[in-house]
């Protein structure tokens, strides 16, 4: 689509996207999909204190009035119990472009033993997207999932989950579409839910909320032609479910620039805005540089995920940086304005198309005279936050977790040698989360966090983390924890998980999740957080996009 | 392109406890016949890819339990539904009568939104039985049912012996097809923005 092209802004013919193959060089610190690690990797089944060694059922029924039934034995379609042994890891350059295994179906012994299926069904049971496999062939599958939906609603219930042996079946009704993943991943039933939500919103990103109407209309409309093409941007969310923590902290991340930059960056959007246009963001490939949004406008971080995963896996974007095109149908513009960095402009017009344009090019004009993309580029060489730097903590009457301060002939100084993996004390890894900013900031992988699989591994345990501090219904108790009570704040052990430590820690404003050397020292990994608080407090004004709050929450 | 896209039809198969739907069902998409009877509890669901004037598409077959007790998938079994499939077993007259409840069933629960067109085909079925000695409702019969009701297509068929179900199925497929309404401009929403709902959710940090 040529930036003139007068199609772009016609909502009539939906735009359909030709993409194709995605570029696996596009997103940092990315695990070739096809090197799914064993799914014995992520069981901590030596951690009895695990949120997810007991089930949620019970907790769930009582709290939402719906169901959460327990199946030992499998459905009408079983799923054989697995002893995984997925595809040899191929290179990158031998991935293959859109769907894999498009030749199996249902009946395929390696269909059933795949991890984790995603399935997308319209209520009359016909199916629109399968991870694996044909949809057509899965057909029957499909009605199957359907009628198991169908049956639990005619009791006037919903269900939400249902286990089977080591699978767990997690079911989404969102009106008209039906979402299903099915999975022995061990994943907590929260995210796999959270991740079929943005599932579904990634398809109204793609095809805006008309499709509810159209199922109205006709119960037969077929969805399945007007995603035509999108194999990749399904492939490639479902992809970041096991590298992007975006996904399951709800949150955004930026690339780390100096103040000045972004303030610079952030004062050429801002002028755009005044002029109907309700968000211009500026990004360098999954990550921030600044964004701009019209007063009481809001925008929820989950859709810049999707924005964002929409543009990043559409080859046609890539292949022609400089190409346009819009995704829900005309209201989002994107411009491709150098390597890796694009702009988004949003706007509830649709035919606001010349008038992005014109705003896409004031806004070009100015930044190529400026040092904002090229100070881009370096800070994607150069990467964020290492815990190799971190600093020593200077000592501060303020320390937030003071109870176990150590002498100082302590240990830590016949650790801090032998720290040559990993940081101080033998923290490996970090996320802090904003919670007033909606932002996080990741550490970058360093030894021995050095693999994709070890990178899944590690990610899996974070979420497994954050889903059972936010699950009300299971409660810390499940896990270690001591309040201090000095500061009204939680801090837990999540003991060892596969060989790693891992600390959480939340306040009420922010969430700190930490992975050590599983033979670290409590007392010193504590300390160690409160360095990592400590630092990204001091160079916040880089990581994070301050100021501006998007978001009307 | 539209027209070169694989389509997918769903097709509901009704009748009587016992009268051969499964057997069909099985004859068509597997070829195989068993003597054994065993009830369909709930449903089960078959798929076939046909090719049709060039075309090819897949059958979605969702086949019923005959018996009430299982009959609880409601509305939603019928939804969407493109051709519907009344099976009968011509040595049964209870069967036959009853067809005009499995249609009304069907044309309330899936409430299509041309009910007067609505593609059906009757089957009548265990034609091989006994040579054709025990059959209590005559070909004349049916056919003056299906004339009756808009002209339905009806089939003669054996699901033991294969006879005609080949035919029968063709002819589904080719009314179902027929029943595909034309396909409708696609119209994009605008985003919503402001008030929105979406604005509370997730951020769950009240601890």
């Amino acid at each position: 689509m040529s930036e003139t092209s007068s199609s772009a802004h016609d909502p009539e013919p939906p735009i359909r996207l030709n993409l194709p193959p995605l570029s696996p060089s596009l997103f940092d610190a990315e695990p070739s999909e096809l090197q799914q690690p064993n799914g014995s990797a992520v069981r901590n089944s030596s951690d009895p204190s695990s949120p997810t060694s007991s089930g949620y059922a019970a907790e769930q029924g009582s709290s939402t009035a719906t169901i959460v039934t327990q199946v030992e034995e499998v459905l009408h379609n079983e799923i054989q119990e697995i002893t995984i042994d997925d595809p040899q890891p191929l290179s990158h350059s031998s991935r293959l472009p859109g769907k894999r295994h498009s030749d199996e179906d249902d009946a395929s012994i390696s269909w059933r033993r795949r991890k984790k299926h995603f399935f997308v069904l319209s209520h009359s049971g016909k199916p629109i997207y399968s991870r694996y496999g044909d949809e057509h062939k899965l057909a029957g599958f499909s009605a199957t999932l359907q009628a198991i939906i169908s049956f639990v609603e005619n009791g006037g219930d919903h269900v939400k989950l249902v286990r089977a042996g080591k699978h767990q079946v997690v079911f989404l009704v969102k009106g008209p579409i039906y979402l299903v993943c099915i999975s022995c991943t061990e994943e907590p039933y929260e995210s796999l839910r959270g991740q079929l939500e943005l599932f579904h919103g990634q398809i109204i990103v793609i095809l805006t909320k008309s499709v509810n109407r159209c199922f109205e209309k006709n119960p037969k409309f077929d969805m399945t032609p007007l995603l035509g093409g999108t194999d990749l941007v399904f492939s490639s969310l479902v992809h970041s479910f096991s590298w992007n923590p975006a996904t399951f902290l709800h949150a955004y991340t930026c690339l780390p620039l100096a103040y000045a930059t972004r303030q610079a960056a952030s004062a050429i959007l801002h002028d755009v805005t005044d002029s109907g246009v309700l968000f211009a963001i500026l990004m360098c490939r999954h990550k921030v540089i600044s964004l701009v949004g019209a007063q009481k406008a809001s925008l929820h971080p989950d859709d810049m995920l999707l924005l964002a995963n929409f543009v990043m896996s559409s080859e046609s974007f890539r292949q022609d940086f400089r190409s346009i095109f819009s995704c829900l149908l005309a209201t989002v513009q994107c411009f491709g304005i150098s390597d890796d960095t694009y702009l988004m402009l949003l706007t509830t017009s649709s035919d606001a198309f010349y008038h992005l344009k014109d705003c896409r090019i004031s806004i070009e004009t100015v930044l190529v005279k400026s040092n904002v993309l090229s100070e881009a580029q370096r800070s994607l060489v150069d990467g964020g936050m290492r815990v190799e730097d971190l600093p020593p903590l200077p000592y501060s009457g303020s320390s937030h977790l003071g109870q176990h301060r150590l002498p100082s002939d302590s240990p830590e100084r016949l650790r801090e040698p032998d720290c040559g993996i990993g940081g101080a004390a033998g923290l490996w890894h970090f996320i802090y989360r904003s919670i007033y900013l909606d932002q996080y900031i990741s550490s970058e992988f360093s030894s021995p966090i050095n693999t994709p699989k070890q990178q899944k591994r590690l990610y899996r345990a974070y979420q497994k983390l954050f889903a059972s501090m936010h699950d009300k219904g299971l409660g810390p108790h499940k896990t270690q924890f001591r309040r201090d009570e000095n500061y009204g704040n939680y801090f837990f052990v999540l003991g060892s998980v596969e060989g790693i430590v891992l600390l959480c820690w939340v306040t009420q404003d922010f969430e700190l999740y930490a992975a050590f050397d599983p033979l670290a020292d409590k007392a010193l990994a504590i300390k160690t957080c409160n360095r990592v608080c400590q630092w990204v407090k001091d160079v916040e004004n880089e990581i994070f996009l301050l100021g501006v709050s998007p978001f009307s929450w | 392109m539209a027209s070169r896209r694989r389509m997918l039809l769903k097709v509901i198969i009704l009748g009587d406890s016992g009268v051969g739907k499964t057997s069909l069902m099985n004859q068509y998409v597997n070829r195989k016949f068993s003597n054994q009877y065993k009830a369909t509890i709930g449903a089960d669901f078959l798929t076939k890819e046909v090719q049709f004037e060039d075309r090819l598409f897949t059958l979605q077959i969702w086949d019923t339990a005959g018996q009430e007790r299982f009959q609880s998938l409601g509305v939603a079994f019928y939804r969407g539904a493109d051709c519907c499939v009344l099976v009968y077993d011509v040595n049964v007259m209870k069967s036959f009568d009853n067809l005009n409840h499995w249609r009304e069933e069907f044309l309330i629960q899936a409430s299509p939104s041309d009910p007067e067109n609505f593609p059906f085909v009757v089957l009548g079925n265990k034609i091989d039985v006994d040579g054709g000695n025990s059959r209590v409702v005559s070909e004349k019969k049916a056919k003056a049912w299906c004339a009756s009701k808009g002209n339905i297509p009806y089939f003669e068929t054996s699901a033991k012996e294969g006879f005609n179900v080949e035919d029968a199925f063709q002819c589904i497929a080719k009314n179902a097809l027929k029943n595909e309404p034309e396909e409708e401009m696609y119209l994009p929403d605008t985003i919503e923005v402001g008030g929105g709902g979406r604005q509370q959710r997730s951020t769950g940090c009240e601890c």
